[in-house]
């Protein structure tokens, strides 16, 4: 047992063997659930020769070509209308602030294949948005096919320019202002000139995010891609897993591998622009609001009339779509039907049966996460090596695309496991597995930051006084840490309730999830019942969203962890 | 016939004809947890349960569902892991059941209630056994002022140009037969297919999205299978069909029990029910032509001899398949 000495010296921190050895067993998680799969994808990568189903390099030079375009405008359309937004709600008098921030942030909350559905609908050749804007029909999509990614996925990852910029333009020191007003600038110039340091980095760091998302991106290119012959790297893995099975699985682990050492390289340049927007330092006095005067009433409806349109037109789309009777046929008081709905209330049609799913697998990922996840980011934050090198494995496992982390799952699960010989391929537990691995990031970040700023006196106080490791966590640190582990396994409930990109390859009989079900219907062309569907999964998503809220505002320590996430 | 009332009937159709299943299973005497794996979209396979389950109360059924493609893909992927899930298979075409067939993967039952079925609907050595017939042919939509499609290269020219969708053999078997059984034919060939893509022709997924983009004024023009575009219109949407007179390419949706299985007698009495009186008219029900002539057919079909149907050997059809979808991939990107 060398090894696993070795890692029992360098899972806690140094003379403190208990916490050396509670520390392990999250680690060897850590390494199996997130570390193992990625490590054997880039073997795979670098051991396969290409096989008989191998795919023409121009298909995927075309892919990667589009993926990069994609990341990019989509990212510049994030920023520039996230950032925008944050401006005006942090910076100026603009009327309904607080109404604007929410939803700014409403994107967050719509998972991406629902989202790419609705626009879809929204600009339905036949339907009417078309016809007002003098769209042809029978010609195509306009949304289907390149502009319509870039669109849609620049409003779905808008919220990261908006916390981005938000987090920034609240901390804009008044003296520079102050400054540049003496020296003769007017107000919106002495802005400028105060807000530039503290928004630039900002904005850097979201790019990155922005590029890694897009690059990461499923459920719009599948949606409006795939129909709009726009492939880009994660449709393309997607058809060739799907079209050729696991006989392709090693030039399939190549694409992806490919797809992610692109995204490592925007990780560590993200980590170089997080670390320079670090570096600017807090000061005293925050900068005063700009008074818009005479422009305020055209500007708020300048800026309120197209987010209303844009946030309530696909949802009134999706409704629409949802009570078609049948495709083509024009929405009217007599035509509407609730088919849709009684699909998906019939039990028959196991549309209960996906949310039943989704909802339990992602109640066990939000648990399990929390387990997981709150040693190791204890450990990590008090420089526990191997505590580092687990919280490491999942940051990596959460920051490569779903696509290609579900590729590694499968070359991890696919052959029966040792000494028990049964495969999980095919049962709901690789997509469980798949979740574990990919999902306790989004616990470990609050919870280390929350751990850092931790005052070790009472766990201290409970050492000397002979507590065990786990009676000390629960004693000493976990009231502190409930806040941002709650906050973060909540996360965790709502993005594996919503999630696409894993299951779209993972997924088995019986254990369809939500966003399964949708994509499925909408695939083989039953659009009410994918319209239906998609509603109820956001009122659920809604309805958790904001019930976890209400229940977490009762903890302590949750604003001071999320506080610093923005 | 609205929903409700195909569905009264084909209750009724199959609660009074008793199932011609003989040899291995009797009607309503198999029992426990039956596994299909299937390309039936999932309304109608829900539908195509509930009437099954009214022969066999006792068989617990599941479904996996998706395109033929992904389903095998998905079942490959079973294979290496050598946990085969399925009991039953219902896929779109007996071309990839050939290919099970020759991989051993496949039980037969000899005295399959095959009589009064064509002989070359079901495998010679009963392994697998066609159930409906599912011709592929040209949809288009009827408020697009576009002319009325005739024959295939109708879609390759000026009226469609940039107005033709069509699903693809990467997700859908009746597709990967399709585009199979035209690429080997001699006056089409791959160049038909060149010409379309070069005409502006698009690949969406299945044949279900390929009506939605026709219904819903993306396309004109569709390729498709004929079910589909008739229970639409007959649903209302403005659509029509064709099996354009130079031929249609057609699958007969097979059914098949894995070696595997792990419960055989419910397998059968499912392969039973869907090859019975019962079952055929319940599959005209559902809008599919049967293969038992005298199950009827849907209401404003054609009879099946007035269909001139394009065959290319199963053999020729399973050696190129991964060729076949390679290429159109390569040609309409997916």
């Amino acid at each position: 047992m060398a090894a696993g000495g070795l890692l029992l010296r360098l899972a806690g921190p140094a003379g403190d063997p208990r916490a050396a050895r509670a520390g392990l067993l999250p680690v060897v998680a850590a390494l199996l659930l997130a570390g193992l799969p990625l490590a054997l994808l880039a073997i795979e990568a670098i051991a396969t020769t290409s096989s008989a189903t191998g795919i023409d390099q121009a298909r995927v030079a075309d892919a990667a070509l589009n993926t990069i375009v994609t990341a990019i405008i989509s990212t510049t359309i994030a920023l520039t209308l996230g950032g925008g937004l944050a401006l005006l709600v942090a910076l100026t008098d603009m009327p309904g602030r607080r109404a604007l921030g929410g939803l700014a942030l409403l994107p967050m909350l719509i998972p991406s294949q629902i989202a790419a559905l609705a626009w879809g609908r929204l600009f339905d050749p036949a339907g009417p948005v078309a016809g007002w804007l003098g769209l042809t029909s029978f010609g195509g999509h306009p949304l289907e096919g390149a502009a319509g990614v870039w669109l849609v996925m620049g409003l779905e990852h808008s919220p990261i320019g908006f916390l981005a910029v938000i987090g920034a333009a609240t901390r804009i020191p008044a003296e520079p202002a102050e400054a540049a007003r003496i020296a003769g600038a007017g107000p919106t110039l002495a802005l400028a000139v105060a807000a530039r340091p503290l928004i630039r980095p900002a904005l850097a760091a979201a790019a990155a995010l922005g590029l890694i998302s897009a690059a990461g991106n499923f459920g719009v290119p599948a949606l409006l891609g795939i129909p709009g012959a726009y492939p880009v790297m994660a449709t393309l893995i997607y058809q060739q897993m799907s079209g050729f099975g696991p006989a392709g699985l090693g030039d399939v682990a190549r694409l992806a591998a490919l797809l992610g050492l692109g995204t490592l390289i925007l990780l560590h340049l993200s980590g170089r622009a997080a670390g320079r927007a670090a570096r600017v330092a807090d000061s005293g006095r925050i900068i005063g609001r700009l008074p818009l005067r005479r422009g305020r009433r055209l500007l708020a409806v300048l800026v309120w009339v197209p987010m209303l349109a844009i946030s309530l037109g696909p949802l009134l789309a999706l409704i629409a779509a949802s009570l078609v009777p049948a495709p083509g046929v024009p929405l009217t008081a007599t035509t509407a039907s609730l088919d849709g709905f009684r699909m998906m209330v019939d039990p028959r049609h196991g549309a209960l049966g996906a949310m039943a799913t989704s909802a339990v697998l992602a109640s066990l990922a939000a648990m399990a996460s929390v387990l997981i996840a709150v040693p190791i980011g204890l450990f990590a934050a008090r420089g526990g090596r191997a505590a580092r090198l687990g919280a490491g494995a999942f940051d990596l496992a959460l920051a490569m695309p779903g696509t290609v982390f579900a590729i590694a799952v499968i070359l991890m699960l696919l052959p029966p496991l040792p000494g028990l010989g049964v495969s999980l391929y095919g049962t709901p537990f690789i997509l469980l597995a798949a979740y574990l691995g990919r999902f306790p990031a989004l616990v470990l970040a609050p919870v280390m930051a929350a751990a850092g700023r931790l005052d070790p006196a009472p766990e201290q106080a409970a050492r000397l006084a002979g507590a065990g490791v786990a009676r000390r966590i629960l004693a000493g640190t976990w009231p502190a840490l409930a806040g941002p582990a709650a906050g973060g396994a909540l996360l965790v409930l709502l993005t594996a309730f919503n999630e696409l990109t894993l299951s779209a390859l993972l997924w088995s009989r019986g254990a369809e999830t939500i966003g399964v079900a949708i994509y499925a219907r909408q695939a083989e062309g039953d659009t009410a019942a994918a319209a239906a569907l998609a509603l109820a999964s956001l009122v659920a998503s809604l309805a958790l969203a904001l019930t976890g809220l209400r229940l977490l505002a009762r903890l302590p320590g949750l604003n001071a962890a999320f506080g610093d996430q923005r | 016939m609205s929903k409700p009332v195909m569905i009264a009937a084909a209750l009724l159709a199959a609660a009074t004809c008793l199932p011609l299943v003989a040899g291995h299973a009797a009607a309503g005497t198999a029992s426990g947890d039956l596994v299909v794996y299937t390309s039936t979209p999932a309304k109608a396979m829900a539908d195509l349960v509930a009437a099954f389950n009214t022969a066999e109360p006792d068989v617990a059924v599941s479904v996996f569902r998706s395109g033929t493609t992904e389903v095998m893909a998905k079942l490959a992927a079973e294979f290496a892991a050598g946990a085969p899930e399925p009991d039953v298979l219902l896929i779109a075409d007996s071309v990839t059941m050939a290919g099970l067939k020759a991989d051993g993967r496949l039980a037969a039952w000899p005295d399959a209630p095959v009589d009064g079925l064509a002989p070359d609907s079901h495998d010679p050595d009963n392994t697998w056994f066609g159930t409906k017939i599912i011709a592929t042919g040209i949809v288009w939509n009827t408020a697009a002022g576009v002319p009325a499609p005739g024959g295939w290269q109708d879609l390759a020219g000026p009226a469609a140009t940039g107005r033709v969708v069509m699903p693809s053999p990467l997700y859908s078997g009746a597709a990967t037969i399709h585009v199979g059984t035209l690429s080997a034919d001699e006056a089409l060939g791959w160049s038909y297919f060149e010409a379309l893509k070069a005409n502006g022709a698009s690949a969406v997924q299945g044949n279900g999205a390929v009506l939605d983009a026709v219904a819903t004024g993306r396309a004109a023009y569709g390729v498709i299978v004929d079910f589909m575009a008739f229970n639409a219109a007959a649903k209302g949407s403005p659509v029509a069909f064709v099996y354009p007179a130079d031929g249609v390419t057609a699958v007969t949706e097979p059914v098949a029990v894995l070696k595997t299985a792990r419960n055989p007698e419910a397998a059968w009495a499912f392969v039973g029910w869907l090859l019975s009186d019962a079952g055929q008219r319940f599959t005209v029900a559902q809008g599919y032509m049967p293969l038992r002539a005298d199950a009827g057919s849907p209401p404003g079909r054609p009879a099946v001899d007035a269909i001139t149907i394009r065959t290319v050997s199963p053999e020729q059809l399973a050696r190129t398949s991964d060729k076949t979808r390679r290429r159109f991939a390569a040609l309409f990107g997916g």
